[in-house]
């Protein structure tokens, strides 16, 4: 029964209690379908553009068009934008040079001027569409051809192609590097793409590894039938998982509670939260929590809460709790650096790397020509951020001292995770309730609540019910859901970037 | 309480991270398929009538041709128009292979000198103009199933391979048809 914590019959109110969270994150959806569609119609595949006629005036036309030594094309002299292109056999002239210009013309020259005198050996056509009476292409002079066309409509096309042999063409530098590498083959970018996030999270494993057997944790021999020392179970939490996870804020519900600085109410399917006594006890981060929880009144139901969860898309004060939660472990010494810095750090490192992935993915996807193989570098760049980013969080970097605590605590663990019944006592309700946040911090309380079975059940003074005859059995049914629903929604406000 | 520098970059690249990583890697994965495997396009013109229509959503198969795999007599395909492979894609029926001749003649369509069954077309169709063409290494002869109406093979040439996009698998909306029955 271990992870009873996870289990709930709280959930979140449906898609139509309108709150700034969900409307950002269908916000978001919106987008990303309204991108989709745009995806989806920028693939029409337009045949044929409608030109308009301008005028029905037979004319005549000639047209220069210039290859520079760099592969530039100019049109009359102007930079048409457009350059040679280049293939593995030879480089390419293929430019529409007349495109549903909307005026007819009797007769249109395309005269092409060549950087070298190649034009006997160049391959050349003159490719026309949509109303041409005839066309012609020949060689006028060595650095010359020349495309002609006859009774060219307005919604005509003229393209010109000419194959020019190689080396004549000196491309500039990023140009040699963009046909590099779009000469390398499709199965070498997905080897890239597989081997890259691969030998990176072969990398993060072996340096996980290897800090994990420089810093090995002795597994305790025997039990202890007393937590080590008094510290509280976020910290307990924090020390083995070097995590603040919704049971470090659920264990600190129960023990806020436990100690009397709030109740719990259990109702027919709903809950509230209510103002104990508040000391001047409290750590710094319980009580942001608290105010997390309370706004000003003495009480704080179910539908106030999840109206203070779910009106913030990322909560400061969850993160404070976080952040107080990490500086106190740091603070005993139970870490070489604070946890939440270092991960920070690595994080920092695979987002930036994923982001830059993203970039590079869209912009290859935009500006290379097809098909754009180089995108799965991009795609295993982002695969491998995501790598770095989630797994350094399992990095140890507990000190020695960090270590033997732990080692402690473990074998408290075995205690309370134990099969043996605890023995009667007077004091059994008692040790039941103070140990029940420890047990939830170390994941073992369905183990701790089965040792008490055999017991009668005293309901907590702190657990407030409209329900009669509670056993131990109901008592966790009715908490634990509660709890692990509270402290689930309020962990998933920390703010993602917060330091 | 100012914050840093870093700690402003931090923050906001982590709240970039965590609320667009999904519909980043989505549209990733979306991207991928549509450039190398499946794509849906609508189609433009009535130069496939009467099997294709004008406005019809379409999918296509990107590696449909990819490594030794040739396009066939029969085959629906998408390919760049040579003249201006940037802006004009063409939806057409491979008609001829490479290194055959072909001809137009009587309204008929001959492959080194004899009709090829043409199914696909309704009974009573026929090809204009006549005319005869040497279909060249590594280049196919497309037409449009509308022979009246198509922009093809017949006005610029054979195509070479280079300018196919894929395969057309199917016509998905508004009436589901598969390539075959088409």
């Amino acid at each position: 029964m271990e992870g009873v914590l996870v289990e709930t019959k709280y959930k979140k109110s449906g898609i139509f209690g309108f709150y700034r969270r969900k409307a950002i994150f269908f916000a978001i959806v919106l987008a990303a379908g309204f991108l989709g569609w745009r995806g989806l119609t920028g693939n029409l595949f337009l045949a044929d553009r409608n030109a308009t006629l301008t005028s029905t005036i037979s004319q005549e036309a000639a047209i220069l068009v210039t290859v520079d030594h760099s592969g530039q094309i100019f049109i009359n002299g102007k930079r048409s934008g457009k350059r040679v292109s280049a293939l593995s056999d030879y480089d390419e002239v293929r430019l529409p040079v007349v495109d549903e210009s909307g005026q007819y013309y009797d007769r249109v020259v395309i005269t092409l001027k060549l950087p070298a005198a190649v034009a006997y050996e160049t391959e050349h056509e003159l490719l026309v569409i949509h109303g041409v009476d005839n066309s012609r292409s020949y060689t006028s002079d060595g650095s010359t051809i020349v495309y002609e066309a006859n009774g060219v409509s307005g919604y005509a096309t003229l393209s010109i192609v000419a194959k020019l042999p190689k080396g004549y063409i000196d491309f500039p530098l990023t140009e040699k590097a963009k046909q590099v590498l779009l000469r390398i083959q499709a199965n070498v970018w997905v080897g890239i793409a597989i081997a890259l996030p691969l030998l990176t999270l072969i990398f993060m494993l072996l340096f996980i590894l290897r800090q994990r057997r420089s810093g090995r944790i002795d597994l305790p021999g025997e039990e202890i039938t007393a937590p080590p020392m008094l510290i509280p179970p976020a910290i307990v939490g924090v020390l083995m998982n070097q995590h603040v996870r919704a049971r470090e804020v659920a264990a600190t519900l129960v023990d806020l509670a436990v100690r009397g600085d709030i109740v719990i109410l259990d109702r027919d399917r709903d809950f509230a939260f209510g103002k104990g006594r508040f000391d001047q006890r409290l750590l710094g981060y319980e009580k942001i929590l608290l105010t997390k929880i309370f706004r000003e009144s003495l009480s704080s139901d179910r539908l106030e809460i999840e109206k203070r969860i779910n009106n913030h898309f990322y909560s400061k004060k969850i993160s404070l709790v976080s952040a107080g939660v990490y500086a106190v472990a740091t603070r005993l010494g139970y870490f070489k650096v604070n946890p939440q810095r270092l991960f920070a750090q690595y994080r920092l490192i695979g987002i930036l790397a994923f982001l830059v992935g993203a970039g590079g993915f869209a912009l290859s996807l935009l500006y290379m020509a097809q098909p754009p193989y180089i995108i799965f570098f991009w795609a295993g760049m982002m695969i491998s951020a995501l790598v770095v980013a989630f797994s350094a969080s399992s990095i140890p970097i507990r000190t020695p001292l960090g270590r033997e605590t732990m080692s402690n605590w473990l074998a408290f663990k075995r205690y309370l995770s134990s099969a043996e019944p605890i023995p009667y006592s007077e004091n059994l309700p008692r040790i039941f309730e103070k140990y029940l946040p420890y047990a939830i911090v170390m994941d073992c309380e369905a183990a701790w609540a089965r040792r008490f079975i055999e017991h009668n059940f005293t309901l907590p003074g702190w657990f407030l019910t409209d329900k009669s005859g509670l056993g131990l059995d109901d008592f966790c049914l009715s908490l634990f859901p509660i709890i692990s629903y509270v402290s689930r929604s309020l962990v998933a406000l920390r703010e993602p970037g917060f330091e | 309480m100012k914050s840093s520098l870093p700690s402003k970059i931090l923050y906001s690249s982590g709240v970039i991270f965590d609320v667009a990583r999904w519909v980043i890697l989505i549209a990733v994965i979306l991207a991928l398929v549509n450039t190398f495997w499946l794509t849906l396009f609508f189609v433009d013109g009535v130069s496939m009538e009467t099997n294709m229509h004008d406005g019809e959503l379409a999918l296509l198969q990107k590696n449909g041709y990819a490594g030794k795999s040739e396009p066939a007599r029969g085959d629906i395909v998408v390919v760049q128009y040579p003249g201006d492979p940037e802006h004009r894609r063409y939806v057409k029926r491979v008609v001829g292979l490479p290194g055959e001749a072909l001809s137009v003649s009587a309204g008929r369509v001959l492959v080194n000198n004899k009709e090829i069954d043409e199914d696909y077309l309704p009974v009573d169709v026929t090809t204009e103009p006549a005319g005869s063409w040497t279909i060249g290494p590594n280049e196919y002869f497309l037409m449009g199933d509308n022979r009246f109406a198509s922009n093809d093979s017949r006005y610029f040439g054979s195509v070479e391979k280079r300018f196919f996009l894929g395969k057309v698998l199917a016509v998905v909306f508004p009436r589901l048809r598969s390539a075959d029955d088409l």
